[in-house]
């Protein structure tokens, strides 16, 4: 690449909601920004949601200006589907960076993402931005608001056989791509690498995966929004349109025997949330949700709660012992009522399992000479919590959203604004 | 549209082998993907419906029959009398 920048202020690790608001504050104080995604589009799981609580505002709304205006800013560079591969802090406002661009193997710059290779392809895999409810070809779009909104080769399932170099209309492929790994030196590093979700096929007594009517919360996100992989909500198991379905609160949240002792605090809400979504699209359906405590602390959460209250959402204080599957595909969830302390037994067509956020802890071995300190559960360690929640133990390393913890987007948004102050005045020290 | 271009999957090939999963996945969406078109050449059926004709397990006929929806092969059509499952026929356009 000609006149390639490879001097930033700072180093922005991750393209979520955090990490473009940490490097848009910065670039707006006239810093140089690389940010770096491992996806292929920024935006980070807020932009496949369908609306967020407790507004209700439509997530890609909301989502979709933030991003663009992110991938147009001047002073940042962005780089998605790289990695980073390894940070030395050399000195003060002096690290060293190996990053990994892996290839899309369709240039940049030429492809419209008018879609035309994905129609000639011939390899259907699933579609992992739909969360596997549907497939998607060898090339292809990651979804229709993605950013960069251009096709990729996912190559390991291509089968080379040159159909879409042939359609398309702008020679946008390119298979002599190549992985490319250079160093980048920085000033400072904003980590702001989100969250994991919590697998529920490590709860096989909720029959995730073998039951094909269980879905998680992320998988209805997506049958909510309207890039949707079905026409309408439909059970992954017949295409059937629900009509009674179940939300279990706490999967793999507040759970010791799964590892993960700690509250999510986004399971509740979004779980209240998607339920008035679904009587909103299905006007006739009954959903229930199972629950432990509901814990609905933020600013207008409780008259959230409230409203699926009167909505008719069905809220039964119990906890699942085990699921099981009839022959017509009904669910039949086994729980001790607490309220009453009997255990029932309550049938279902579809239930939603409210999976929790667990750390993302993979930038731990990426830091080589000083190591990057976590909590007990895996999240970034905030050195100090109350009084600067962005620093960590690394003078000039900071930390942005869900990266030290489970927030929502509001909180990561707050904490963005943290991590850029810190990282902006920590840039303005003069040596 | 497509002149003599250059083609780069040449480059690739000498580098890169095809894994016989990817040349099975191939041959299995076809396959499916025929099963499915010749059972809605009759008209258009709901999943379970689509499952019955092809022996496929419904989960599998969702898939697939979603993902052919996706690429435009078949469209949604109307609901069942007891609004429960929908109507999938082929897109006459293809
Ligand atoms: S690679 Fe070519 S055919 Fe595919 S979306 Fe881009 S411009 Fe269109
Ligand atoms: S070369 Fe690969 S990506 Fe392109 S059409 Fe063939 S299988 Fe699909």
């Amino acid at each position: 690449m000609e006149n390639e920048v490879l001097t930033y202020d700072a180093l922005v690790v991750g393209g979520g909601i955090a990490g473009e608001e940490t490097a848009l504050n910065l670039a707006k104080m006239d810093y140089k920004v690389l940010l770096v995604e491992k996806e292929l589009s920024i935006g980070g799981k807020m932009i496949l949601l369908s609306k967020v609580f407790p507004t209700l505002d439509c997530a890609a709304c909301i989502t979709t200006p933030k991003v663009s205006e992110t991938a147009r800013h001047p002073n940042i560079t962005i780089f998605t589907g790289s990695e980073v591969k390894g940070i030395e802090k050399k000195g003060e406002r002096n690290f060293e960076a190996r990053i990994l661009r892996n290839p899309r193997y369709v240039k940049e710059d030429a492809c419209t993402g008018c879609q035309e290779c994905e129609l000639v392809c011939p390899v259907v895999v699933k579609d992992q931005y739909q969360y596997n409810l549907v497939g998607r070809k060898a090339v292809f779009v990651p979804f229709s608001i993605a950013n960069p909104r251009i096709a990729a080769i996912d190559i390991e399932n291509c089968s080379l056989c040159g159909a879409c170099e042939k359609a398309c209309p702008s020679d946008a492929i390119d298979f002599t791509q190549e992985p490319e790994e250079k160093t980048y030196q920085f000033k400072s590093v904003v980590v702001a690498t989100g969250y994991k979700l919590f697998d529920p096929i490590k709860m096989p007594r909720y029959g995730y995966g073998k039951y094909k009517n269980i879905v998680t919360s992320m998988q209805m996100e997506r049958e909510l929004a309207p890039t949707r992989p079905f026409n309408t909500v439909l059970r992954p198991g017949d295409g059937k349109m629900p009509d009674n379905l179940a939300y279990v609160l706490c999967t793999g949240s507040r759970d010791h025997t799964v590892g993960n002792p700690i509250c999510s605090q986004v399971c509740c809400m979004y779980s209240i949330k998607q339920a008035q979504l679904l009587l909103g699209s299905l006007p006739m359906a009954d959903v229930t949700i199972y629950y432990l405590h509901i814990r609905s602390f933020g600013k207008g959460f409780n008259e959230f709660y409230e409203t699926a209250k009167g909505m008719g959402v069905e809220f039964v204080k119990g906890k699942i012992g085990k699921i099981s599957e009839k022959e017509n595909g009904n669910l039949v969830l086994r729980y001790d009522d607490i309220d009453t302390g009997q255990v029932k037994e309550a049938e279902h067509d579809m239930v939603v399992l409210s999976v929790g956020i667990l750390a993302n802890d993979e930038i731990g071995p990426v830091f080589k000479t000083q190591k990057l300190e976590f909590d007990d559960y895996r999240y970034v360690k905030q050195v100090d919590e109350l009084k600067r929640p962005a620093m960590t133990n690394i003078d000039g390393v900071y930390v942005a959203g869900a990266a030290s913890g489970p927030m929502d987007i509001p909180d990561s948004i707050l904490s963005a604004g943290a991590a850029s102050s810190e990282a902006a005045s920590y840039l303005a020290e003069v040596e | 549209m497509a002149g003599e271009k250059q083609r780069t999957v040449k480059v690739i090939k000498e580098k890169r082998t095809i894994s016989d999963e990817v040349k099975a996945n191939i041959k299995h969406y076809n396959k499916m993907k025929k099963l499915i078109k010749e059972a809605l050449k009759e008209g258009p059926k709901t999943i379970p419906e689509i499952a019955r004709a092809t022996e496929l397990p419904a989960h599998e006929a969702t898939y697939y029959v979603m993902s052919m929806r996706k690429y435009g092969d078949v469209v949604t059509g109307e609901i069942d009398d007891m609004d429960e499952y929908f109507y999938y026929h082929l897109n006459q356009k293809n």
